[in-house]
């Protein structure tokens, strides 16, 4: 299984391997990630895309393989360093922290805040209202794309389903990270959302910004992935564009009960 | 002085101590989510590091044993005091905090709780075992000379400046970056290590934070009766404290005062003279250890936010809203 | 040598009370997901009805311990409906859950020593004839001890391996969510689940007290860290676990008696506890991790 690593190529996973209690969730499982791209992971249930997501992200120990973020090997780093090199990922039920508010849902992400370190919270007090200005500054920006700024200072928990997770993805990106990792964005969101959802990222993508992108509903991977690679049974079962992908016979068996 | 004002002031400055104790908690538990079931230990450590810290040196005239006697002025042993507790925080920190489920820390602490008071009691050369320690010295009155009632005063302003600079404190830290970390972790630690927060170390650093808080209120109260034994810091003692936080509002410091009123100070003085039958000379303290647990119950039931809810963090945003038009064509901002 | 068999003799006790106990809890656990604090009262409360069946109502030692164990059963039954429950219901967190069984500790602890008062208490039995075994010296009562635990573990074993509650126990241990959907009846089970921990708390509590010859109504919550060192060396949540680790700790608690002070045996427990928690907090007997 020989991997061309581009130098386009932001996030390598390579011979990725775990296995629960002697079942294998995921087998082999290497694939690459091209910055700015929005790369499709597929696959009928139980395929092992959590699986990979958690792997990734450090949320599962992995038995076997390496996972590369921009040249720097994250396999098996604890989540919150994967996350500060730069892979922020989503949940696939919506985490919302609920007893804050949307803009302080915003405001904890961004990475090594000053006024995160108590002492500095305690002494430096203008340098960390400065900092807290230009984040909110930020966070106003995003909230106002999302359509979510009419909302700021309600708690969280008190959104939507889908307004959770229009927040989840604000959220991720307010973090400046050089990957996101979407963990089934679309799941339960209706089809106007989903709609608007899809032009987000196209167009964030279009700016620059890298998705890997775990998703269910074909006809979102075909309209905004620009690769897609198909999982069954813990294994890569095939990957290239959607279009191509729906002629080929394996996916068709996999995902049509074959 | 009429004695009533002496009690007054000695409920006043019990009052301020339990505020102190229970901004500390609040930190842990109410901020972070963090379950210290043995808060009363860190106090109780303060408490004997800063006696121990004051005091003579060893076997003083009334024949105690006792490590160290440092003899140190006013306020080292305070700060001696939350250092010791901070220490001990870092060790059972390490133990019971790397755990994603709360109860492990919960089931330390309570561990934690029952060995150290079987050690100080039984281990007679550190703190004087069962008997406890006393003759502490009372902080400046060798400066002031005052008789025992008119020390009252001196003592009130020394506990009032303490619980002052205290919710200075805790109230910058809560309403900083820091603290709002901390809330997040309390709602969901998998969501701020996906925001590549350090879960370990914030908790660590909050129930280090908490425990200072704990050893300077001990080292406070060691200071004010002069004497402490393990009775008085039995497992009821943190479930006062507890209640006080969870009837006054955990999350919010100003909740916290309120409770320290209403459980250490209305509650526990209200019953203090609670008459027990000579069969059973522990009646009374058996029937408010009950209440204060059926007060913990109750107030998880009905009111878990507490009767001053932690409060809403708004933002203000003069300045900084540009009129950006929802779907405009610029998506990343600069 | 012959002191560390009279150790290993002492240890075969304390590992039966613990091994009640242990299972009591960890069975509870297994099933509810979350920690009871107010266990170490179940002992208490078995304990002193123990007493008072066997001293007031001058009725046999055993029969007042099988008594006992059944009215625990039922008050733990009760715990779970009337203070438990509701919480669940209304979907409370796992913090506010823990600090209600804490809050319920130490109402419990109060309530015995309020009725029974705070003095040291002593069944009236008498503990039987000396039994030799090589160095190791039991009471017929101890052994009696060690026969219930050994046939009570073989209850629990042969409950969870062969009837249709006890794999519907252990399936809701191993996978809540998916217990659910496969149509297990939650609520019977783990109402189950309470009685059968309240049974065994309850039995616990009478051993102890036998063991430990008098005692006073601290005796649950002074036990319960010892159990709760049992029950996380062997797994949190995993019987057979909680019987290996009541093995371990009792026969290592014991041993070491027979070397350094016994007031220390608690302090033995403690840093195995410690150990585990620091370097296998899913248990040293279970193989698999559980998050």
């Amino acid at each position: 299984m020989a991997i061309v690593s581009f130098p386009s190529s932001i996030l390598k996973v390579t011979n990725l391997a775990k296995s629960f209690g002697g079942v294998k969730a995921i087998n082999d499982v290497s694939f690459i990630v091209r910055e700015g791209t929005v790369t499709g992971l597929i696959g009928p249930n139980g395929a092992g895309k959590s699986s990979v997501v958690n792997a990734i992200s450090g949320f599962t120990r992995v038995d076997r393989g390496v996972v590369e973020l921009a040249g720097h090997d994250i396999t098996n780093q604890a989540p919150h360093r994967i996350a500060a090199r730069g892979l922020i990922r989503s949940f696939q039920i919506a985490r919302e922290l609920q007893k804050l508010t949307v803009l302080e849902n915003m405001m904890v992400a961004p990475f090594q805040q000053l006024g995160e370190s108590p002492w500095r919270a305690l002494i430096s007090r203008r340098a960390v209202m400065r900092e807290e200005r230009e984040h909110l500054a930020e966070a106003v920006d995003w909230l106002q794309m999302f359509n979510l700024f009419a909302l700021r200072d309600e708690y969280a928990g008190n959104l939507s389903g889908g307004q959770k997770k229009l927040l989840e993805l604000a959220r991720a990106l307010m973090a400046k990270p050089k990957v996101v990792l979407l963990d089934e964005p679309m799941a339960g969101v209706n089809p106007t959302l989903t709609k608007t959802l899809q032009g987000y990222i196209s167009r964030l993508r279009d700016q620059g910004v890298t998705f890997l992108l775990i998703e269910h509903n074909l006809s979102v991977v075909e309209a905004i992935c620009d690769h897609v690679v198909v999982l069954a049974e813990g294994a890569v079962l095939a990957e290239g564009q959607m279009n191509e992908l729906r002629e080929t016979e394996e996916v068709i068996s996999a995902y049509l009960g074959g | 002085m009429s004695s009533l004002v002496f009690y007054l002031l000695t409920v006043a400055i019990f009052f301020c101590i339990y505020c102190i104790y229970g901004w500390g908690l609040n930190l842990q538990f109410g901020l972070t989510g963090i379950l210290d079931f043995t808060y009363i230990t860190f106090v109780a450590i303060g408490a004997y590091f800063a006696g121990v810290a004051a005091l003579q040196p060893g076997n003083g005239g009334l024949g105690e044993q006792y490590i160290l006697g440092l003899h140190l002025p006013f306020p080292i042993p305070p700060i001696i005091g939350g250092i010791v507790a901070a220490v001990l925080a870092i060790l059972i920190g390490y133990v019971g905090l790397k755990r994603l489920r709360s109860d492990y820390l919960a089931i330390v602490t309570v561990s934690v709780g029952q060995i150290v008071w079987t050690l100080i009691g039984n281990i007679t050369p550190l703190f004087n075992g069962w008997d406890g320690i006393s003759g502490v010295p009372q902080p400046f009155n060798s400066v002031f000379q005052l008789d025992f009632n008119h020390y009252q005063w001196v003592f009130l302003v020394i506990c009032i400046l303490f619980a002052v600079l205290g919710f200075l404190i805790i109230e910058r830290l809560t309403h900083s970056p820091f603290g709002r970390v901390l809330r997040a972790i309390r709602e969901d630690e998998n969501v701020a290590a996906a925001l590549g927060k350090n879960v370990f170390r914030y908790k660590m650093m909050a129930f280090v934070i908490g425990s200072i808080y704990a050893g300077v209120g001990g080292a406070l109260t060691i200071a004010y009766i002069g004497a402490y034994n393990p009775s008085g810091f039995t497992t009821m003692e943190t479930f006062i404290i507890w209640a006080a936080m969870l009837v006054g509002g955990s999350g919010n410091n100003r909740g916290m005062i309120l409770g320290a009123f209403l459980v250490p100070v209305l509650f526990n003085e209200g019953t203090r003279f609670l008459p027990s039958p000579p069969g059973n000379p522990l009646l009374a303290e058996s029937i408010r250890g009950m209440a204060i647990g059926l007060l913990l119950i109750f107030a998880a039931r009905f009111r878990p936010q507490g009767i001053l809810p932690e409060r809403k963090t708004v933002f203000r945003l003069d300045g900084l809203q540009q009129g950006g038009e929802a779907g405009g064509d610029r998506l990343v901002p600069q | 040598m012959s002191l560390l068999l009279m150790g290993v003799g002492f240890g075969l006790i304390t590992a039966s009370v613990l091994a009640l106990a242990s299972v009591g809890l960890t069975l509870q656990f297994g099933v509810t997901n979350f920690v009871n604090f107010a266990y170490g009262e179940f002992l208490t409360i078995g304990a002193y009805l123990a007493y008072f069946f066997s001293t007031v109502a001058n009725l046999n030692i055993w029969l007042s311990m099988l008594l006992a164990a059944l009215l625990t059963a039922g008050f733990s039954w009760l715990v779970n409906r009337v203070v438990i429950q509701p919480f669940l219901k209304r979907k409370a967190p796992l913090l506010i859950l823990l600090v209600v069984t804490i809050g319920l500790s130490l109402f419990l602890e109060n309530g015995v020593q309020a009725i029974a008062g705070p003095s040291f208490e002593q069944y009236a039995a008498s503990s039987g004839a000396i039994v030799n075994i090589g160095p190791m010296i039991f009471t017929t009562q101890q052994l009696v001890i060690i026969a219930i635990a050994i046939v009570l573990m073989t209850g629990v074993h042969l409950l969870l391996k062969y009837t249709r509650v006890g794999k519907a126990m252990r399936s809701m241990s191993d996978d809540p969510d998916l217990a659910r959907i496969s149509g297990v009846p939650i609520q019977r089970i783990t109402d189950l689940a309470w009685v059968i921990s309240g049974f065994l708390a309850g039995l616990a509590g009478v051993v102890l007290a036998i063991n430990v010859t008098s005692f006073t109504p601290v005796l649950g919550s002074q036990f319960l860290f010892i159990i709760f060192a049992a029950v996380i060396v062997g797994g949190i949540g995993r019987p057979y676990g909680a019987m290996l680790g009541a093995l371990l700790i009792g026969l290592v608690t014991e041993v070491s008696a027979m070397y350094i002070d016994s007031a220390y045996k608690t302090v033995v427990a403690f840093a195995i506890l410690v150990i585990v928690l620091l370097f296998r907090p899913q248990g040293i007997f279970s193989s698999k991790g559980r998050v």
